[in-house]
């Protein structure tokens, strides 16, 4: 029989306290007694040792699965067998004598419906025995053997049980304090003094967590989850002592009680955050108090190496398929963990396995002939090129398969019998579509022989042509597994992983969009309880919580619920809803703080509840997420209300005053034209001036500031003179118009004799240098350049064209001068 | 240039001292205005500088006399004689074709490109003023300007060849313009229009592909002198900022809790007023939307993508932030009418809410901060330069109210402006 649904939820996260201690006495000896010994799990993962099963066969498929998918994996002797084989310990989930004994001893510990949840995953996560340098590997690498026990039933159920949370006041809990100090006087020297022989990483057999280290910010981050600051005599420090009798150093109640009273000096110094007391507050929770939100749905049936990115220490990433051998990929160059589950690709970094446990891609996929490469990742920019995402290659230019970037497209490059060997030609993500954001995005790329490469980002085909797909003989089994770069080392890609997956067969569209909506990353529930507030039984305000990357949580999709069914209520105001964290409210992120709904039964569902928002919000973490406390806070809900009103800005001081300025200018394109135009009389839509004046328009000055004034842009306007002088000389009526008594037909030595002179230069002047004007250029100044450039003109040619060429020159110097220009 | 060409072959190495003698005469001449301008100006200097500034040419002889003698002899004190000049410089053809383009052709299009063409944004502009039309309307307004009369192609919605003929042919737009409405001409409903915003040129510069929140910017830019780095204002609501925004740019939420909510969190909810508009244009084959034309989703339309009458592009990018806003409809909120952009200066008298672009821009048109802004912007193009000191500041400050007090037209501060700086 199968314990599966939500029965079994509740029974197994409650009814395993009991059996917890039960393991954890056949565990530990009693008073007195000598340190439990410790499995020797050395040898490498996958090495079993003599693993034989007898007694009766299976009774039913199940207790089959069970044998296939789990036991096998964890009934060896450098595994769980070494202790809860036959004649070990309790429970007796490994023994070899009776397979269906040990699916008995199983059941209670495993959560079908949700892996993760199982109390043997939470067990190993938690430190117990784990075959890896990391708990946390060992943990999901059980999490998916079990969810291969469970095939289709493990976390299909999106329904989440709510549970009461512990009702607390925000702020009458304490947060940590980032600082070790009273930590490091009161709590540290007794485990240093009788837990180094064990919790250290040094110790002969190390035992974590390693909270008796020397170092005490180590040995603070340590402790910390085995420390209750609002129930000191909860703590595990304390309860391991006084009621599980393990490793007592004299009497165990004395013992314990010397644990207590270091804890308790330790959260006396911890100042309790004050909340303004006209705040209307829900009651608070922290991310313990959260509800684990189901994280199934995924479809990993076909996984061959998968990567959760759980760790977050160390410089491995832990291959979590459960599939031998584990591809596990050592960082090197600068890589980091985030929070919220994932690494951060930097300069030169790069996570690579070895060729040896890379060949296992080859050998599964070659099986198969088709594969999927599936991806959680934020690119840190669009503007890297020829970047390597994912990459199964042996160097630059020869690969089996490679996910890359390039600005805006994701590249797929896979190797066939129809591409070279290097996956070419590739196919990538159209430019126009600017497919890769520098945002997290879910990337999937299938291959298969039948449809050839596809590209799927965030649930949707990319619509990219390919051809057939042909087949993957020519495959290399030498090639590594990299992430973030080449295997070379020279193509890096910056961005953040937050899960990748390698599948041996190809994901349908529907099996995409299906992991697609599972999303990544832990996510919780939040019930924030605010019967104390309206007159509703257990009535709580529900988010769903995840850690969104390492600064910021997201809070998204309040809804209103009460545990009570069924449940009667009409009317209650709810107004301007905050997220407080420790204390107080952040003052950026309040995305609920302009909520403005009524909560009524008509409205509320039993299932669901009453949706309050469709929106999600960020908010920066503060302390840690093992340490922040949220509640919420209500500008009105029922009858209590503390509205707010924003204080009016104080006005800007007034600027300083500037450096003078001056207090003319230079006329601009359009004004020099228009002004030229308006001189001679010639039209701006004359077709020589226009040409010249498109041809130096750009040339001329745009703003009218005379400190900018270049002498690019006095070739302009001299062009532009130029023109207008020639245009208006060569036009018979516009020549007469301005210069009556001037004759242009006579040769220069009587043309520019004195009365010549006084009918070009005195209208000339007239109309450029205005009349009576004081602020003009002095006319006398003007009229002797303007001689002597005529007389120095003059000197040469006979011939009334010459006379006219003068004139256009004579112009063209007042034209295009200063005394136009400026204003 | 057959012209210039003639002179180059007929004098040769005279043709480089002409140029020569033109630079470093306006040198010289130069020197000598600089000279000039210290000493005190006449009614007839003040006269030339008033229209120098307003028309951008210099006055005929006759105008100069006649302006000169008004502001020696006009009834008015000195500061009114002088901006009843100003108003005798306005009545230059060159104060429209001229200044009044180069004044508002920059705020047709992103790259604030003073050469761009005349078009419906900026011919709009130029008779509002002639007209003394309430210059807030600019942003609300059910107006656009053409002229109808002249041998040039006839306006329309999907190229700019009416405008850019006018243009060529250095018309007399204070003669050719005449005022007609939008909405009889692009087939946008009368409630839908907006001013600017809803001119095709408009349009063309900030409706075009994008997430139409460059319509929002620029007119922030460019009628309340503003741009979004100086309203941010990070402790807004951010419950209004799109899907397409990423809470977590390469990864780092850091940077929208410090940067990208300050301006989203209030632009988002002001620009959903322009949910159902599009420029649509052929991208491929047209890529600068010369033959596109404004989209505008009239009631009863469903975009397909969307499934309302919201534009797709308001739906772009919509799994970079799943849970972010999903824009239904084009109701705007104006977030900034508390915190620190209160200082805008928003009229108490609406709400700081609404439906469409039409009261956004009402929104706009109505702070303090469009008055100033127009006044401010008249100030620089008329004095040629930014208001520096107190006395500058003190009369902005006047002269926002009587542009606030005398019906908003744009006039009154070209005429104020040449007042204060004709110097003397």
């Amino acid at each position: 029989m199968r314990f599966t649904g939500l029965l079994f939820k509740s029974v197994a996260r409650v009814g395993l306290t009991g059996l917890l201690v039960s393991i954890l006495s056949a565990c530990s000896g009693g008073a007195g007694q000598e340190t439990e010994e410790n499995p020797d799990l050395a040898a490498p993962a996958g090495s079993s040792q003599s693993l034989v099963l007898n007694g009766p066969a299976a009774l039913t498929t199940d207790v089959q699965g069970f044998r296939v998918n789990l036991w096998e994996n964890i009934a060896p002797d450098n595994r769980c067998g070494q202790c809860h084989g036959s004649s070990g310990q309790s429970p007796s989930f490994a023994r070899n004598d009776d397979i269906n004994l040990a699916y008995e001893q199983v059941n209670p510990i495993v959560d079908l419906n949700q892996p993760s949840q199982s109390r043997m995953v939470s067990k190993v996560g938690g430190g117990h025995n784990c075959w890896l340098d990391s708990d946390q590997a060992c943990a999901d690498i059980l999490a998916t053997w079990i969810s291969n026990w469970a095939g289709d039933s493990a976390g299909t159920s999106n329904a989440v049980e709510l549970r009461a949370p512990t009702l607390r006041d925000p702020g009458a809990s304490k947060s940590f304090p980032s600082d070790p100090g009273v930590f490091a006087s009161t709590v540290h020297p007794l485990l240093l003094a009788y837990c180094s022989n064990c919790h250290t990483d040094t110790a002969a057999n190390p035992q974590s967590p390693f909270f008796a280290v020397s170092d005490v910010i180590a040995a603070y981050a340590a402790a910390r989850s085995k420390i209750e600051i609002d129930d000191p005599p909860n703590s595990r420090l304390v309860v391991r002592l006084g009621g599980e009798f393990h490793n007592c150093w004299t009497d165990c109640n004395s013992n314990a009680s010397e644990m207590l009273a270091a804890i308790e000096t330790f959260v006396a110094s911890i100042p309790e955050t004050a909340v303004d007391p006209d705040f209307v507050t829900s009651r608070s929770l922290t991310l313990l108090d959260g509800i684990v939100a189901s994280g199934g749905g995924r479809v990993d049936t076909n996984v061959i190496a998968l990567y959760q990115f759980k760790t977050l220490s160390g410089s491995i990433a832990y291959d979590t398929s459960g599939v031998e051998p584990s591809l596990d990929l050592s960082f090197s160059g600068d890589v980091s963990w985030i929070g919220g589950w994932g690494i951060n690709i930097g300069d030169n970094g790069k996570a690579q396995g070895l060729t040896s446990t890379s060949k296992k891609l080859h050998d599964l996929i070659t099986s198969t002939g088709e594969y999927s490469l599936e991806a959680w990742i934020a690119s840190a920019n669009v503007t890297q090129e020829e970047a390597r995402i994912v990459s199964y290659s042996g160097g630059n230019m020869t690969r089996n398969f490679t996910l890359g970037q390039t600005l805006y497209n994701y590249d797929f490059l896979a190797r066939s019998s129809t591409t070279d060997g290097n996956g070419d030609p590739a196919i990538s993500t159209p430019d126009a579509d600017e497919v890769l954001q520098a945002t997290l995005q879910h990337v999937v790329a299938t291959f298969d022989p039948t449809n050839g490469r596809q590209l799927y980002v965030n649930g949707s085909l990319i619509d990219v042509r390919d051809g057939a797909g042909g087949t993957l003989n020519d495959w290399d089994d030498t090639f590594a597994f990299a992430l973030g770069n080449e295997v070379s080392g020279d193509r890096l890609w910056r961005g953040l992983f937050k899960l990748v997956a390698i599948h041996n067969r190809v994901l349908t569209p529907g099996q995409v969009l299906q992991n697609f909506d599972a999303g990544v990353g832990e996510r919780f529930f939040f019930l924030f309880g605010i019967s104390h507030l309206i007159n509703v039984p257990e009535a709580y305000i529900v988010f769903e919580v995840s850690q969104f990357d390492s600064y910021s949580y997201l809070f998204s999709q309040p809804y209103f619920i009460s545990l009570t069914s069924p449940v009667t209520f009409q009317g209650i105001a709810l107004r301007g809803m905050r997220i407080g964290i420790n204390g107080r409210e952040p003052e950026v992120g309040q995305a609920y703080s302009k909520l403005d709904i009524t909560l009524d039964d008509s409205l509320y569902s039993a299932g669901t509840g009453q949706p309050l928002s469709a929106i999600g919000t960020i908010l920066g973490i503060e302390k840690g997420a093992d340490s922040d406390e949220f509640f919420l806070t209500f500008e009105q809900l029922g009858t209590h209300s503390n509205v707010r009103v924003e204080a009016v800005p104080d006005p800007l001081p007034t600027s300083p005053d500037g450096d003078a300025l001056p207090d003319i200018g230079i006329k601009k394109f359009d004004e020099i034209n228009a002004s030229m135009s308006s001189i001679t009389g010639v039209p701006t839509s004359n077709l020589d001036v226009l040409g010249t004046f498109l041809t130096v328009r750009q040339q001329l000055p745009v703003t009218a500031n005379i400190e900018g004034f270049l002498s690019s842009q006095q070739m302009g306007v001299t062009q532009l003179a130029i023109e207008y002088c020639s245009s208006l000389v060569e036009d018979p009526v516009l020549r007469g118009n301005l210069f009556p008594a001037f004759d242009f037909n006579a040769v220069p030595v009587s043309a520019f004799d004195t009365a010549g002179r006084d009918a070009l230069l005195i209208p000339l002047m007239d109309v450029v240098l205005g009349v009576n004007l004081g602020s003009q250029p002095d006319r006398n100044q003007t009229r002797t350049e303007l001689e002597s450039l005529i007389t120095n003109f003059a000197s040469s040619g006979t011939t009334a064209e010459r006379t006219r060429t003068i004139v256009k020159a004579t112009c063209a110097a007042v034209l295009g001068g200063a005394a136009m220009l400026i204003q | 240039m057959p012209n210039l060409g003639s002179i180059k072959l007929a004098m040769g190495n005279e043709m480089r001292e002409v140029v020569m003698y033109i630079l470093v005469g306006s040198i010289a001449i130069v020197a000598a205005l600089l000279f000039c301008v210290t000493a005190d100006a006449g009614s007839r200097e003040q006269a030339q500088r008033i229209h120098n500034r307003i028309a951008g040419v210099s006055p005929l002889a006759v105008r100069l006399d006649e302006m000169a003698a008004l502001i020696q002899t006009g009834s008015g004190t000195e500061e009114e004689n002088a901006q009843a000049a100003a108003f005798i410089a306005m009545q230059h053809p060159d104060f429209y074709r001229t200044t009044l383009k180069n004044f508002s052709t920059p705020w047709t299009n992103r790259d604030q490109d003073v050469f761009a063409a005349l078009n419906d944004y900026s011919a709009t502009v130029i008779g509002m003023v002639r007209d003394d039309v309430d210059f807030r309307e600019i942003l609300t307004g059910d107006i656009v300007y053409l002229a109808p009369n002249v041998a040039v192609p006839g306006y329309s919605t999907s190229d700019n060849r009416h405008y850019e003929e006018l243009e060529q042919q250095g018309l007399d737009l204070a003669s050719v313009l005449v005022r007609s409405d939008q909405s009889s001409l692009t087939g946008v409903p009368p409630e839908a229009t907006a001013g600017v915003i809803t001119t095709r040129a408009g349009a063309r510069a900030f409706f075009i592909a994008g997430t139409n929140r460059a319509m929002f910017r620029f007119t922030l830019l460019n009628h309340l002198c503003m741009d979004l780095e100086e309203v941010k204002d990070i402790t807004r609501a951010p419950d209004r900022i799109r899907q397409d925004v990423t809470r977590s740019p390469g990864g780092d939420s850091r940077l929208f809790r410090n940067n990208c909510i300050g301006c989203h969190s209030g632009m988002d909810p002001m620009t959903q007023a322009f949910a159902y508009y599009n420029f649509e244009y052929d991208p491929d084959n047209d890529p600068e939307g010369n033959s596109g034309q404004l989209v505008y989703n009239r009631s009863g339309t469903v975009d397909v993508f969307t499934g309302t009458r919201v534009v797709k592009k308001y739906h772009h990018n919509q799994n970079n932030f799943p849970t972010g806003y999903v824009t239904v409809n084009d109701n705007w909120d104006n977030y900034w009418r508390e915190g620190r952009n209160q200082r805008i200066g928003w009229d108490s008298t609406l709400t700081g809410s609404g439906t469409g672009a039409k009261s956004m821009g009402r929104e706009l048109a109505n702070s303090q901060a469009f008055a100033a802004c127009q006044v401010t912007k008249v100030f620089r193009e008329v004095c040629l330069r930014d208001p520096v000191d107190a006395a500058d500041r003190s009369k902005i400050d006047s002269m926002v109210s009587s542009f606030s007090n005398s019906g908003f037209k744009l006039k009154q501060p070209f005429a104020e402006s040449a007042a204060y700086c004709r110097g003397g």
